[in-house]
């Protein structure tokens, strides 16, 4: 039988296996799959988060599992005291770590990640995905980038202002920090046995930061971030465009796989890449709350076409919308089993 | 240094996101007799509309840019404002706020900074903000707009988010006097998304807001 590896695998060497890899990510859609009361009940547990992973990707049979349980958990092993539960979105931060220059200079970085009592029920997560899953569908770990990680400890609004308007060396002090738990963030996923990284940086898209910027500050802090190394390592800008970006990320970091925004031309950010490294097509998924299924069907169409050519082409998703139709959710896959074969 | 060299300066200041060149421009226009009357109605506010009206014509214009520009705008806008003989004219009022459930505050910086400096008056009621909340201060401050910022597609499309607005403003029998805008990332990602929530408008980014927040009040005021 072939795997979600094997897939995975066979695209990054220009291979054909039977179809394209397809990670479908759905994380609070989990809390249903178990029938639990409440989001907030659903992460407070790695076991619940592991066996809706594991039921999820048998269920739907996309290629992916996930050991991130929301954005926010990176604050709390940082100090956030208060994250906001939803009925039906991610958690937000709502306890904000930093609220003066000088909870920068006192922010602690844990030595150790993995033994850090807030990691705990991801500890477990991984444990059971590597136990069950691990070499047969990627484990997906997801780190944000220490130029982006700030937003979630400080609030974005406040970062701007201290990124673009404070003092220099409060902002470089944080941007060190950040960096540094990013790294050992990467390392301890590794180490458990995550296969895919993905690499969240918004500030790695020309929608957020003009291009030199990018070229002469974001360069050497994500150089810095993936200094131990590439291995697994997935491109992503938080949804917003970066095919502007991609040739000089190719050229001075080398990261393998990028995950297009929505809003990207697939064709031409294939293009750019140009066998490089894998390329993976993402839908609009907050459309998909809403479309049709015939719609879902010709999106999905239109954009294999536009990408598949060539091989070295996966299919994704952002972080699906809690309100998506799980019609909508099997008529997005369906159609890219349909579409995505060799 | 004449009016129009100062106003491209200090438009190229904004544009490279560079707020000191910006008041180093401002202050040698003073420094040679420009008031601050002139400074805010001849520069600050149609610099604010050539970026309104570059973005609208596909200028690539991008967050970090949105940013500076609303806030160097909006810092210039004060320091001259305490400088006027009388205080300026207002036209018009508007609450501010994201919606229950969403903690994202830069979209509602950059609008708010903009529509200082286009002389509204903004009143920021901060994150996670109740329908009630939004009503009961538009009502207390005269507001003719309420601002519903969202980052996230559940709290855009949450009941007790703008479709609640919706039902207090209908309720109350307060439509035509109070007219709701929303903004952030699930309208862009949706454009459409804005009528399902029951708005009056919608905005694809913090500047462009301003507009749309302007011209809903200048029409309201006909």
């Amino acid at each position: 039988m072939i795997t979600g590896i094997d897939r995975l695998v066979a695209a990054i060497n220009g291979e054909k296996s039977d179809r394209i890899p397809v990670f479908c990510n759905l994380l609070d859609q989990g809390v249903n799959e178990l029938g639990l009361a409440s989001l907030y009940d659903y992460y407070q547990s790695g076991e619940y988060v592991a066996e809706a992973q594991l039921k999820m990707r048998e269920k739907y049979g996309y290629d992916n599992v996930w050991s991130l349980f929301y954005v926010g958990k990176e604050a709390e092993l940082l100090g956030c005291r208060k994250i906001l539960f939803s009925p039906d979105g991610p958690p937000n931060v709502e306890h904000f770590v930093i609220q003066s220059y000088d909870d920068i200079h006192n922010l602690e970085i844990p030595d150790d990640i993995i033994h850090h009592p807030v990691f705990a029920e991801e500890l477990k997560c991984l444990q059971i995905l590597k136990r069950e899953v691990g070499g047969r569908y990627p484990i997906c770990g997801y780190v944000t980038a220490g130029m982006a990680l700030p937003a979630l400890l400080m609030g974005m609004d406040k970062w701007f202002e201290l990124l673009f308007m404070g003092p220099p060396e409060v902002r470089d002090e944080l941007l060190t920090k950040c960096s540094l738990f990013c790294q050992r963030h990467i390392a301890a996923l590794r180490e458990l046995g995550a296969d895919v990284i993905v690499y969240a940086n918004p500030f790695g898209s020309t929608d957020f930061v003009p291009l030199p910027y990018i070229l002469k500050t974001g360069i050497p802090w994500m150089k810095r971030d993936l200094s131990a190394g590439l291995d697994g390592i997935v491109y992503y800008c938080g949804g917003a465009r970066f095919n502007q970006v991609l040739d000089t990320v190719i050229s001075q970091i080398g990261i393998e796989t990028y995950y297009l925004s929505p809003l990207d031309d697939i064709a031409a950010g294939k293009q750019i890449i140009n066998g490089c490294g894998l390329t993976c097509g993402v839908i609009n998924d907050i459309k998909l709350i809403d479309w049709s299924e015939q719609e879902i069907k010709q999106e999905v169409k239109r954009m294999l076409a536009a990408g598949m050519a060539g091989g070295k082409f996966l299919f994704g998703t952002i972080l699906m919308p809690y309100k998506i139709p799980e019609r909508n959710i099997r008529a997005m896959l369906d159609a890219v089993y349909e579409y995505g074969q060799w | 240094m004449i009016l129009k060299n100062v106003i491209a300066a200090y438009n190229e200041a904004v544009f490279d996101t560079d707020r000191d060149k910006a008041f180093e421009v401002i202050h040698e226009a003073i420094a040679q007799g420009l008031t601050p009357e002139d400074i805010v109605f001849k520069v600050v506010i149609p610099a604010m509309e050539l970026m309104i009206k570059a973005i609208s014509e596909d200028f690539d214009a991008n967050l970090a840019q949105h940013f500076m520009a609303s806030q160097i705008a909006s810092q210039v806008t004060d320091e001259m404002v305490a400088l006027f003989q009388s205080s300026p004219e207002i036209i018009g009022h508007i609450v501010i706020g994201t919606s229950h459930g969403d903690m994202h505050t830069l979209g509602k910086r950059i609008v708010s900074g903009c529509l200082r400096s286009l002389m509204i008056d903004v009143i920021d009621l901060g994150v996670n903000v109740s329908a009630e909340r939004f009503v009961d201060a538009a009502l207390e401050h005269d507001a003719s707009i309420i601002a519903i910022s969202s980052m996230m597609v559940h709290t855009a499309r949450s009941e007790q988010g703008c479709l609640a607005v919706r039902q207090l403003l209908r309720e109350r029998g307060l439509e035509e006097r109070i007219k709701i805008v929303v903004g952030g990332a699930p309208y862009t990602w949706d454009t459409e998304l804005y009528k399902l929530v029951q708005a009056d408008a919608w905005a694809s980014d913090g500047v462009s807001a301003a507009k749309v927040i302007k011209d809903l009040i200048m029409e309201m005021h006909k």
